[in-house]
This record gives structure tokens, sequence and C-alpha cells, in this order.
């Protein structure tokens, strides 16, 4: 792993990402996965406040127009994730708080498609309350993205070793 | 301006006795930056989802009917103003004169304009429209400019840890101070 860490490290791209003084290296990808954040937690935790039953008059099935916006959103932050992964992997894959994160990402995604699979499939959503489980699932949703932006916050308090090299 | 900026900084120090015990605790300012990012999220997806729908996303949706989620992006911007005031009151200078910080600021001022714009001008006239019908121009040119500002917000909160201040030098500042005195 070690010599991973060292590879990557010193790869050009991890030291432009790490080193150039370039408001377009670190603090654009930075500020890109914030907004990217925003949207993909707050998106989310709209619809299921919804779900919940805050903004009743909100036709729920509509909400599903959305979706394709959080996907976007999710895909950019992927992308600047593995770009700042790029910068600093020790920092990152030697910190348990970063297998947390990923974590509630993927239990995030999980729920996210349940909902549109058990909820957002049935052509009837609106005409009756939403059951149980939908609940239930807005729930486990909040959770899941306020673990993650705990977990990634916390990541710059945490970690152990900063570099390989 | 910079006899303005000591005294801001003089008087945000004085809540330091206050703040500090707690913000300068082990957990105290990584709760508050957790608390500040959980805010902004709550607010983007919120006034952001209902922007979106006043540019003519998701138009089945009546507008008044989603306006109900507002009040959950009001508590995250108060979560945040709360969270926000404990870093300025426990590092002021670092803020005073971080010119990220002013911009931020410039920004922040400029949505809150774009707000009270929005309730006095056009918002009668959204209030009244229903499933399926196109928000007015002047709503649209508030909604995009309110997500045009909010993702400023956002990006020069980011771009603070890139231009902390230091002190100043034989330099004297200009409008604004980005040094410390």
């Amino acid at each position: 792993m070690n010599s991973l860490f060292v590879w990557l490290e010193s790869s050009s791209f991890s030291v432009w990402v790490r080193e150039s003084n370039s408001v377009f290296a670190f603090p654009a990808i930075l500020s890109l996965h914030t907004i990217g954040m925003g949207l993909v937690a707050g998106l989310n935790a709209a619809i299921d406040l919804r779900i919940l039953g805050f903004a009743p008059r909100v036709p729920l099935m509509e909400m599903k127009r959305f979706f394709p916006l959080v996907w976007i959103a999710f895909w950019v932050n992927a992308a600047s994730g593995v770009v700042l992964l790029i910068g600093y992997p020790t920092k990152a894959l030697t910190n348990p708080v970063f297998y947390s994160k990923l974590l509630f990402i993927a239990l995030g995604l999980a729920v996210l498609l349940l909902l549109k699979r058990h909820v957002f499939r049935d052509p009837r959503l609106d005409e009756n309350p939403v059951p149980r489980m939908g609940r239930m699932l807005a729930v486990a949703s909040l959770a899941c993205w306020t673990g993650a932006i705990t977990a990634g916050r916390l990541l710059a308090y945490t970690y152990v070793r900063l570099l390989s090299i | 301006m910079e006899a303005f900026q000591v005294w801001l900084v003089r008087t945000l120090g004085g809540a330091y006795g206050v703040v500090s015990p707690f913000t300068n605790s082990a957990w105290g300012w990584p709760a508050c930056e957790t608390l500040h990012f959980l805010g902004l999220s709550l607010l983007v997806g919120t006034i952001g989802m209902f922007d979106l729908r006043l540019l003519g996303m998701a138009k089945r949706v009546p507008i008044v009917a989603l306006h109900r989620l507002v009040p959950w992006g009001i508590l995250g911007y108060g979560i945040n103003v709360i969270t926000g005031a404990l870093f300025l009151m426990t590092e002021p200078r670092e803020y005073i004169y971080n010119p990220a910080f002013h911009f931020k600021m410039l920004f922040m001022a400029l949505a809150g304009f774009n707000v009270l714009a929005f309730y006095l001008t056009t918002f009668r006239k959204v209030k009244v429209l229903g499933s399926g019908d196109d928000a007015p121009r002047v709503a649209k040119v508030m909604a995009s400019a309110s997500i045009l500002l909010w993702i400023s917000v956002l990006v020069c909160g980011r771009l603070l840890t890139f231009y902390r201040p230091g002190l100043c030098g034989a330099e004297r500042a200009g409008f604004l101070s980005t040094c410390i005195p």
C-alpha cells in the first residue's frame, strides 16, 4: 500500500492538485465538491421532507424531476472526490473515517434507488398517503447524508498521516 | 475602512472569553464546521429547488406548495449564522482581513437584497400560480440571481483558507485591509 501511495503522490497530477498556486487547482476542486454536496444532500433532504409530510400540497410524483440533477451532482462529486484522493491518497486511505464516509454515501445511494423503486414507481403515489416503508426510507436517507457530511468534514481533523513522500 | 475593521475585530473579540471554551475545545470547532455544512446543504437544497421551479423545472408543482419548504432553508441559514458568528468571535482577524470573507459578505448581502426584492415585488404574482404555470420573467431573473449568489457564497467560503491574511508589511491597505495591522 505504501509504495502505491508514494507512486501516486509523486505523480505530476497529484503534485499539481496539492501544490499548484492556481485557484483552478485545489480551491476550485474543493468548491465543486462543496456545491455538489449541497445539491446531493440538500435536494435529497427536500424530497425526504416532502415524503415525511412537509409541504403536503407538492405532488410527490413531480419531485422525480429533481433526481437527474441529484445524479449529475453525485457524479461531479465522485469525479472531484477522485481528484482530491489522487492529491492526498495517504491522508484519506489511512483514516477509518474516510471509509465510513464512503459507506454512508453507498447507503445513501442504495436508499435513493429503493425510494425510486418502491415509492416513486407507484402511479397512484399522490392519491394515497406515503406507505410506512417510504417514510422509513426518507428517515434513513436523511441519516445517511447527514452521516456522509459529518464524516467528510471530520476528515480534516482526524487524519493520522498526511503524505507518504 | 481600516478603523472599522479594527473596531470589528475588537468588538467580535470581546466575546472570545465566552465562546472559546466551546469553540477551542477538542470537538467544538469540528462540530461547528459540520453544522455549517449541514446548514448550507439544507439551504442549497430547499431554496435551490424553489429557484429551479421558478425557472421552469418540475412545472406541475404549484409554486406556493413548494414555498412551504422555504422555512427549512431559513433554518439552515440560521444554523449557519450562529456557527459563522462563533467562528468570527473565536478568530476575528482571520476573517475580517480575509479578502475571501469580504466577497462572501458582499454576495450574502446581495442574496439578502434579492430575497427582499423577490418578496416585495413579484411574490404576489407568483403566489397565485398553479400547477403547470410559468413564473414571470422578473421572478426567473431573481431565481437565477439566487442560484448564482449562493454558489458564490459557497465558493468564497471554501476560498477562506487559501487567502489567510498575514501581518501588514510596509504596504498600506486599499478600501479594505487584507493584512493584519
